[in-house]
């Protein structure tokens, strides 16, 4: 602020106050409030009169001698209120959730609202990969909704199955297969993309880990039944559907020249994993 | 000690490999486009190679007389070649070596019961990552010490390509019979080692640096006894 004065400003508190009485006694009608004015926020109507503007008005002070206790009226009715982030557009007007467009209601919908709509896409995209469907050989269609809630879970679970089957060193049979998982799904996308094929770097990782679906079951059915016939028969029904799943995907995505070089990674892949379900026990 | 000129240019060229990976000794290669470390474009050149000239130079690597491979490889070496066929050797050591002992196990005694060893995982993968990285590394240097000029990217190639016959051996291994084994190993080795030499030895075209090719022999046929006693024990 400035001073217009040539009062010497003092160093204790005292002479602060010294200060702001010459202030006042010199110029009343410019003091401002105690209070800064706080940043314009929307406000919600409490009334159906005329809004006033958020900033603090300095008429509704009372005596400047006591500045602090002055804004607290004020303030009181609009605190309760839950807070709104700041918006430009000034007082006026009804400002609801629908002013923000329609994303806002997932913040406050139920929990069950997000995770039922979460698990429905999982299993539209389960449906749309690993199931026959008209769109399978067409890679932009096949997975345009893609997400990585479905193969984080489906990873966990194969991890999760294959170490409950094993019965030594469990926790170093799950580390084992969920990085096998993980980084073969990155390194096989950065293969199609070194080969020079295209592809979205996510809808890939997500392809790969919904074809994991059919090796999931038959890890499972494995874990419960132990016979070793069964398991490697069981094994190679799901690692041909696995693969085939996977097939259109990653074969239309480069060149038909270069097509085994990217498909034999995806076979290596499912091969080991499926050789780890028969042999752990 | 004040550093030598050669020890100069080690150190140089030591501090640019830490930036970027050399492209060629000092040849200017018409489709170098290297566009920096993390983007994907500048390593696609590579990977440019179809399917069927990654099937040539693995029917190549199988005879090793020939000594030809650095010419076949010279317009266009790849990485492909490395990095999936020790990753596909990972896998079949750690997986065929449980079955051996499986097998093993089923003939000797059943008092305890077979387990499947996860860390045959843990140990292939380093063993043979680490192999097929450093070793063509170290030879770069050395070679680039000594004054003759070598292709890092070549050497990978090379190196890599000549893992494929330890891949063909593995599937034999699994046949318990101890003397069996141990031919097996003796010949695959032998072949993969004499291959790296013999092209290593082509390639360099001097008469003073036979401690390198047969070097390279001895460790090749190295990591095959080091595969054998490991996994297949």
């Amino acid at each position: 602020m400035s001073h217009s004065d040539t009062i010497p400003l003092h160093s204790t508190s005292q002479s602060d106050i010294d200060e702001i009485e010459n202030l006042i006694n010199s110029n009343p009608s410019s003091v401002l409030p105690a209070r800064p004015p706080s940043p314009p926020r929307a406000s919600i109507p409490i009334s159906s009169a005329p809004i006033p503007p958020p900033a603090f008005i300095p008429s509704n002070l009372p005596a400047p001698t006591n500045p602090k206790t002055a804004p607290v009226p004020s303030v009181s009715s609009a605190a309760p209120k839950p807070p709104l982030p700041p918006r430009p557009s000034g007082p006026g007007g009804n400002i609801s959730a629908s002013g923000f467009g329609s994303p806002p209601n997932t913040l406050t919908e139920p929990v069950w609202d997000t995770v039922k709509r979460d698990l429905s896409r999982i299993v539209s995209n389960l449906k749309l990969v690993v199931f026959p469907n008209p769109f399978r050989e067409d890679p932009g269609k096949a997975l345009r909704d893609w997400d990585l809630w479905g193969p984080f879970f489906f990873i966990v679970f194969l991890g999760l199955t294959l170490s409950w089957s094993a019965s030594v060193k469990k926790s170093e049979v799950f580390a084992v297969a969920f990085a096998l998982l993980a980084a073969g799904a990155v390194i096989l996308t950065l293969n199609v993309l070194l080969l020079g094929g295209h592809i979205i770097f996510f809808q890939s990782l997500s392809l790969l880990g919904y074809c994991l679906f059919p090796l999931d079951i038959g890890a499972l059915i494995c874990m419960l039944k132990d016979n070793v016939l069964v398991k490697v028969v069981v094994v190679a029904v799901t690692l041909a559907w696995s693969s085939w799943a996977a097939y259109p995907f990653m074969s239309s995505a480069v060149n038909p020249r270069r097509k085994a070089l990217a498909l034999y990674p995806v076979l290596l892949m499912y091969v080991s994993v499926g050789f780890l379900i028969i042999a752990i026990d | 000690m004040i550093p030598t000129m050669k020890q100069i240019l080690l150190l140089k060229q030591l501090i640019t490999l830490y930036l970027i990976i050399p492209a060629d000794g000092d040849e200017q290669q018409s489709t170098n486009n290297w566009k920096g470390v993390f983007s994907i474009s500048s390593y696609t050149q590579y990977f440019n190679v179809d399917t069927d000239v990654v099937l040539n130079r693995l029917i190549s690597s199988l005879y090793p007389i020939s000594g030809d491979f650095f010419s076949k490889i010279d317009a266009n070496p790849d990485l492909y070649g490395l990095v999936w066929i020790s990753t596909t050797l990972v896998f079949a050591i750690a997986s065929l070596g449980n079955c051996a002992t499986y097998l093993m196990h089923r003939r000797s005694d059943h008092s305890t019961s077979w387990t499947f060893d996860v860390s045959y995982l843990n140990v292939a993968a380093c063993s043979i990552y680490g192999y097929v990285l450093i070793v063509p590394l170290a030879y770069y240097f050395l070679l680039q010490y000594l004054g003759s000029n070598a292709s890092l990217i070549r050497f990978w190639c090379l190196w890599g390509y000549s893992l494929f016959i330890f891949i063909l051996s593995s599937f034999l291994l699994v046949i318990p019979f101890e003397f069996l084994r141990w031919t097996i190993i003796l010949l695959g080795g032998g072949a993969s080692a004499s291959f790296v030499a013999l092209n290593l030895r082509s390639y360099i075209n001097e008469s003073e640096i036979t401690i390198v090719v047969i070097s390279a022999f001895v460790l090749q046929m190295g990591l095959a006894i080091f595969i054998k006693m490991w996994f297949f024990a």
